[in-house]
């Protein structure tokens, strides 16, 4: 879906984007330069119609840029003064720093040359802006785990993931046939169906510790009833820290007022959740959750005391 | 909307005198000779000095000199090619890969546009990407806040910017930062600068930032101190101690991740993690259960009693 500025301003700076790109891709299709530029094929064919009224003073056909677009094939001559890329706007930069850094990080451990070049190229890009240098971007995924996902999701073949399930803290090795990647509060989750649990699940891309490609065919008879899907809801009272609990257990500041009512997939979610609040928190129902928390901290005290 | 190409002709054409000329053109060498200005001496004035706002909103550069310092002549205007292109110095077929990689990082993230015009800009230098040379990576940036754009633009032009902040006991605090870098690690994005109340650096977690974010320009702009970064003004607040933790084979993962040594002990291995904050690695070792246990220092174990006693306490 086409959606680049149709403003005037936003509109000359595609124009002065245009000339320099065609000078560097004579004979693009129209098509092509449309889709480059995010631009309907009209919307295109009108931007080069403008340009080709411009041109230096005097505006004879010897001072005017010339355009050739009605075979659908585009070129551009006589356009040498735009015909050089304008400089990188700051947000241009910092999008690129940015992305650098997440590069750099993001490289496999052999591959020190491209660290290099990709390093250089972060010191010639601050030089010529007013961005600083230090902007860093640490990715949470592996690149190639992404990598290997995206080729599976592409081939509709199996993947064999390491995975670590934090609620149950167990790592194993399942084999998935991914569906689709979704984002939740700024994680990144795989959809598949797991042959392992012959049912579908998501999992935490950050929590995959390496995944391998399996050319075996996809895999069949997968419910979509899983054991996980009833909800339990449970009341929680804050004492202390509300912000480390609104970020822990997912509810909004606003509910805060009294004792807050949510809801989990997962009894043993809720367990650890409490325990890793320190006290902070507390349990009110259900009774049967209230009193398995004491019991394990009761439990962990013991082990301390028998040292 | 003739009117409208009309003006996007004009600033074009403008564009084109101001970049071919040697010398700086005078307001009325200009009106006679850029196609686009019609009408009065004062229409044409009101336009030109339009234009050349809209030229410099788009990062246009346009000088102003006269021909001779000496007699003080009518003002003249251009641009210098120098500084109206891209000038990367040499770039490589593998240079432009890693760029390029850089730039698909943003794909549905806040910076998209500008990291897809910058994209188009690299990839009008003529060198085609050398994607062969690079491994089949993909990072990816995740969604920010969306008023990302706005603290990026006021790091380059060093403008203050205001945001409500929410504290860790949920106050609702007005901060006023001059903002020098912005960040990512795990899943979150931060933005550290001075905090002009405190007159210290802070650093913020945008997810905690409630509501918009605005910039105002200071008289003066600041400075940013060279080289910042975000990570280490954060690990500088407090140095690190190291705590010795017990864990179960195959168990407690996340404290396994960090670990700076592990030793065998048949049922346990014994690991030792560093940690800046006592409360944070607490939390960590109880989400653990019965699978984790402090060794030292003695006072992060009395700590851990504390809380479990507390738990205790309140699950009565």
């Amino acid at each position: 879906m086409p959606k680049a500025a149709q403003t005037p301003l936003g509109r000359t700076a595609r124009l002065l984007d245009l000339v320099p790109y065609l000078a560097s891709h004579q004979g693009i299709e129209l098509l092509s330069l449309a889709k480059e530029f995010d631009v309907s094929q009209s919307q295109m064919v009108a931007d080069l119609t403008t340009l080709w009224m411009c041109g230096l003073p005097g505006y004879t056909p010897l001072e005017l840029m010339d355009l050739s677009f009605e075979s659908g094939f585009v070129t551009i001559h006589n356009a040498e003064t735009l015909a050089h890329p304008r400089t990188l706007s700051d947000e241009e930069s910092i999008a690129l720093l940015l992305g650098l850094d997440l590069v750099i990080e993001s490289l496999p451990s052999d591959r020190q040359d491209l660290k290099a070049i990709a390093l250089d190229l972060v010191a010639r890009l601050s030089a010529r802006s007013s961005v600083p240098a230090k902007l860093s971007a640490i990715p949470v995924i592996p690149g190639s785990v992404r990598a290997t996902i995206q080729s599976a999701l592409r081939t509709k073949s199996s993947l064999e993931i390491v995975y670590h399930s934090s609620y149950s803290d167990i790592v194993s090795t399942r084999v998935v046939t991914p569906i689709e990647l979704r984002d939740d509060n700024g994680f990144e989750y795989l959809w598949a169906a797991c042959q392992s649990a012959r049912a579908f699940r998501s999992f935490r891309l950050d929590r995959m510790q390496s995944a391998i490609n399996k050319t075996s065919t996809a895999a069949t008879g997968i419910s979509t009833t899983t054991d996980e899907n009833f909800e339990i809801d449970y009341t929680l009272r804050i004492h202390s820290r509300p912000r480390e609990a609104m970020e822990r257990f997912r509810f909004e500041s606003s509910d805060l007022e009294a004792d807050v009512e949510i809801s989990s997939f997962s009894d043993e979610w809720i367990r650890r959740s409490v325990l890793a609040s320190s006290g902070s928190v507390e349990i009110v129902q259900p009774q049967a959750i209230r009193t398995a928390i004491g019991k394990a901290a009761r439990l962990i005290l013991d082990r301390y005391e028998a040292n | 909307m003739p009117t409208v190409s009309r003006k996007i002709e004009r600033l074009i054409n403008l564009t084109i005198a101001l970049l071919a000329t040697k010398r700086y053109l005078t307001k009325s060498e200009i009106f006679k000779s850029v196609d686009g200005y019609e009408g009065s001496a004062e229409t044409k004035e009101r336009m030109f000095e339009r234009d050349k706002d809209d030229l410099r909103n788009l990062g246009v550069v346009i000088e102003v000199g006269s021909f001779d310092p000496v007699f003080e002549d009518e003002a003249g205007y251009r641009i210098k090619p120098e500084r109206y292109s891209l000038d990367l110095g040499e770039i490589t077929g593998v240079q432009i890969a890693l760029l390029s990689l850089a730039a698909q990082a943003w794909r549905g993230a806040a910076l998209d546009d500008a990291a897809h015009s910058a994209l188009t800009k690299l990839r009008s230098i003529g060198v085609e990407s050398d994607l062969d040379a690079v491994p089949a990576i993909t990072p990816r940036l995740n969604a920010a806040h969306s008023d990302f754009v706005v603290i990026t633009t006021a790091i380059s032009k060093r403008q203050r910017i205001s945001f409500t902040y929410l504290s860790s006991s949920l106050e609702r605090q007005s901060r006023i930062i001059e903002p020098f870098a912005i960040a990512t690690k795990n899943s979150h994005w931060y933005v550290a600068g001075n905090d002009t109340e405190k007159s210290q650096v802070r650093t913020f977690r945008l997810d905690r930032i409630e509501g918009e974010i605005t910039s105002m320009t200071v008289l003066g702009g600041y400075e940013i101190p060279e080289g910042f970064d975000v990570f280490e003004s954060l690990s500088n607040l407090q140095s690190a101690t190291v705590a010795t933790i017990d864990i179960r084979k195959g168990k407690a993962q996340l404290l396994r991740n960090t670990a700076l040594s592990i030793v065998d002990k048949g049922e346990w291995d014994q690991i030792t993690v560093e940690y800046f904050d006592s409360q944070t690695l607490i939390d960590l070792v109880l989400w653990h259960g019965e699978d984790a246990l402090v060794k030292a220092p003695i006072e992060l174990c009395k700590d851990v009693i504390t809380k479990l006693h507390e738990i205790v306490l309140l699950h009565a």
